[in-house]
C-alpha cells in the first residue's frame, strides 16, 4: 500500500486542519515556562547541566542550612500549622493569595529566591494532574513537595515574609504543600483528584504562573 | 510564506546553535533561554496538536527542554537541533498520552454509561467532531504519524528523522492512518445518509 492510495478529500484535510488548533503563546506563557524550566534544569532539581551529578536538594542540604531548616520545623510544630482545612477551602485561598503576589514588593537576596521558589512551586503544581492521572502520588513527588515544604518554612521565617501580601501566599501554599506531603497511598488517589480539581476549576495555576513572571520580570 | 529577513535571520541562528549547544551544556542560562525562545514556540504547538490541552501543552513543553538541556551533551548534531527537540517532544508527549488516555478512558466509561438511551446520529451528527473523534481513537503511532503529516504539514523525512524510523515506515503508517480514518468515517456517513 502507498501514501497515494489512501488521499484524502479536501474537506477531511481542511477539516483536519483544525484539529486541537493551537493557541498563539504570549510572552507571558512563555516566561511562565521558562521560569519552571530554569529551576528544575538549572537550580538543583536537575544535576546534570554543567556540573557533575549531585544528590537533589534535599540531600544536598549543609550543616549551615540545616540549623535554620530545623528551627522552622521545630517553631512550625509548635505553632500547630498542621492543622489543615478541607481541600475545597484551600484552593481559594491560594487563589486569592496568587492574586495579591502580582503586586509582591520582595526586595534584595530574596527576590530571586522566591522567584525560583514560585517556580518550583509551579512545577510541582502543573505536574499533579499527571500524579492524579497516575492513582497516586509518586515518592519523587512527594519528596519534591517536602523540599519546597522546607523552603516555605525558610522563607516564612524571613525578611521576605515581611510583605504581608507574600506571607499570604506563602502560608496557603505551604497548607498546599503539606497536603501533598501528607498524602496516604491508600487515600491518595482520591485525595489529589480533589486537590487537582479544586486548583483546576480556580484557574489557580495560570494565575500562579502569571505571578512567578511577574517577580520574575522585578529581578 | 517566511520573508527572505526572516529566513536570513533564522539562518543566522542555526549558524550560532552549536555555539549556544556548548555554553548551554556549560551551564550558561542566557544561551539556554535562546534556544528556548527559538524553538519553545514550535515544540509548545507540537504538543498542542498531539493533546489538545493548553496546560498540558504547556508542562509537556516545559518537560521537553528540561530533558532536552539535561541530555543536550549527548546531541552530537547529526540532525537538526530541531529534530532533535520535537523527537523529545514526541517521546514526552507519548509517555503523558498513555497516562492521560488510561483515565479519560475511565472518564468516557462513566459518561457512556450515564447515557445509554442517547442516539448519537441525532445528537452528534457533525463530521468534524465525528473526525477529530476517529484521529483520537488512532493507534499512537499513527495518530502522531497523520498529525505530524496532515495536520502540522511535517515532511516523510523529517518525521521519519523526528520519530526515527525509514522513510518508507513513515508512508505506510500514514497510509493506514488515512485508510483507518477513511473507514470509519465512510461508515458514519453512510449510516447518515440513509
Amino acid at each position: 500500500m502507498t501514501n497515494d492510495d489512501e488521499r484524502i478529500p479536501d474537506s477531511i484535510r481542511t477539516a483536519a486542519a483544525d484539529y486541537n488548533a493551537p493557541p498563539e503563546l504570549n510572552r507571558a506563557d512563555l516566561d511562565a515556562m521558562w521560569a519552571a524550566i530554569e529551576v528544575e534544569a538549572f537550580d538543583g532539581m536537575r544535576p546534570d547541566i554543567g556540573r557533575a551529578p549531585a544528590p537533589r536538594s534535599r540531600g544536598m542540604l549543609s550543616a549551615a542550612n540545616l540549623m535554620p531548616l530545623a528551627a522552622v520545623l521545630v517553631l512550625g510544630v509548635a505553632i500547630g500549622r498542621f492543622s489543615l482545612p478541607r481541600t475545597a477551602d484551600v484552593a481559594p485561598q491560594v487563589m486569592a493569595s496568587v492574586d495579591s503576589a502580582r503586586n509582591s514588593t520582595i526586595e534584595g537576596p530574596y527576590q530571586s529566591t522566591a522567584s525560583r521558589y514560585l517556580g518550583q512551586a509551579t512545577a510541582l503544581l502543573a505536574a499533579l494532574p499527571m500524579e492524579a492521572s497516575a492513582g497516586s502520588a509518586s515518592e519523587p513527588y512527594k519528596g519534591r513537595a517536602h523540599d519546597l515544604l522546607l523552603t516555605t518554612r525558610l522563607l516564612l521565617d524571613s525578611p521576605a515574609a515581611a510583605d504581608p501580601r507574600f506571607r499570604t501566599l506563602l502560608e496557603d501554599l505551604e497548607l498546599v504543600l503539606a497536603q501533598v506531603v501528607r498524602l496516604q497511598s491508600a487515600e491518595s488517589s482520591a485525595e489529589l483528584e480533589l486537590i487537582r480539581q479544586a486548583l483546576e476549576q480556580r484557574d489557580v495555576l495560570p494565575r500562579l504562573r502569571t505571578a512567578v513572571a511577574n517577580i520574575s520580570a522585578d529581578d | 510564506m517566511t520573508s527572505p529577513a526572516v529566513a536570513v535571520e533564522a539562518k543566522r541562528f542555526v549558524n550560532r546553535e552549536p555555539e549556544l549547544i556548548a555554553r548551554v551544556v556549560a551551564g550558561d542560562r542566557q544561551a539556554a533561554r535562546e534556544l528556548y525562545d527559538a524553538h519553545a514556540p514550535r515544540v509548545f504547538r507540537l504538543a498542542f496538536r498531539l493533546t489538545g490541552d493548553n496546560e498540558l501543552a504547556q508542562e509537556l513543553t516545559q518537560e521537553t527542554f528540561i530533558r532536552a538541556f539535561a541530555q543536550l551533551g549527548r546531541f552530537r548534531g547529526e540532525s537538526a537541533l530541531s529534530t532533535w527537540l520535537h523527537r523529545v517532544t514526541v517521546s514526552v508527549v507519548s509517555n503523558a498520552m498513555r497516562k492521560v488516555k488510561r483515565f479519560r478512558a475511565r472518564e468516557a466509561d462513566l459518561e457512556e454509561a450515564s447515557l445509554i438511551t442517547t442516539d448519537t446520529r441525532v445528537t452528534d451528527p457533525d463530521l468534524r467532531d465525528q473526525l477529530y473523534r476517529a484521529i483520537d481513537e488512532l493507534p499512537e503511532i499513527y495518530r502522531v504519524t497523520f498529525v505530524m503529516h496532515d495536520v502540522e504539514g511535517y515532511t516523510h523525512d523529517e518525521i521519519a528523522n523526528v520519530l526515527g524510523i525509514a522513510e518508507g515506515t513513515c508512508k505506510s503508517r500514514l497510509s493506514v492512518a488515512r485508510h483507518q480514518l477513511r473507514q470509519k468515517l465512510g461508515a458514519f456517513a453512510k449510516e447518515w445518509m440513509e
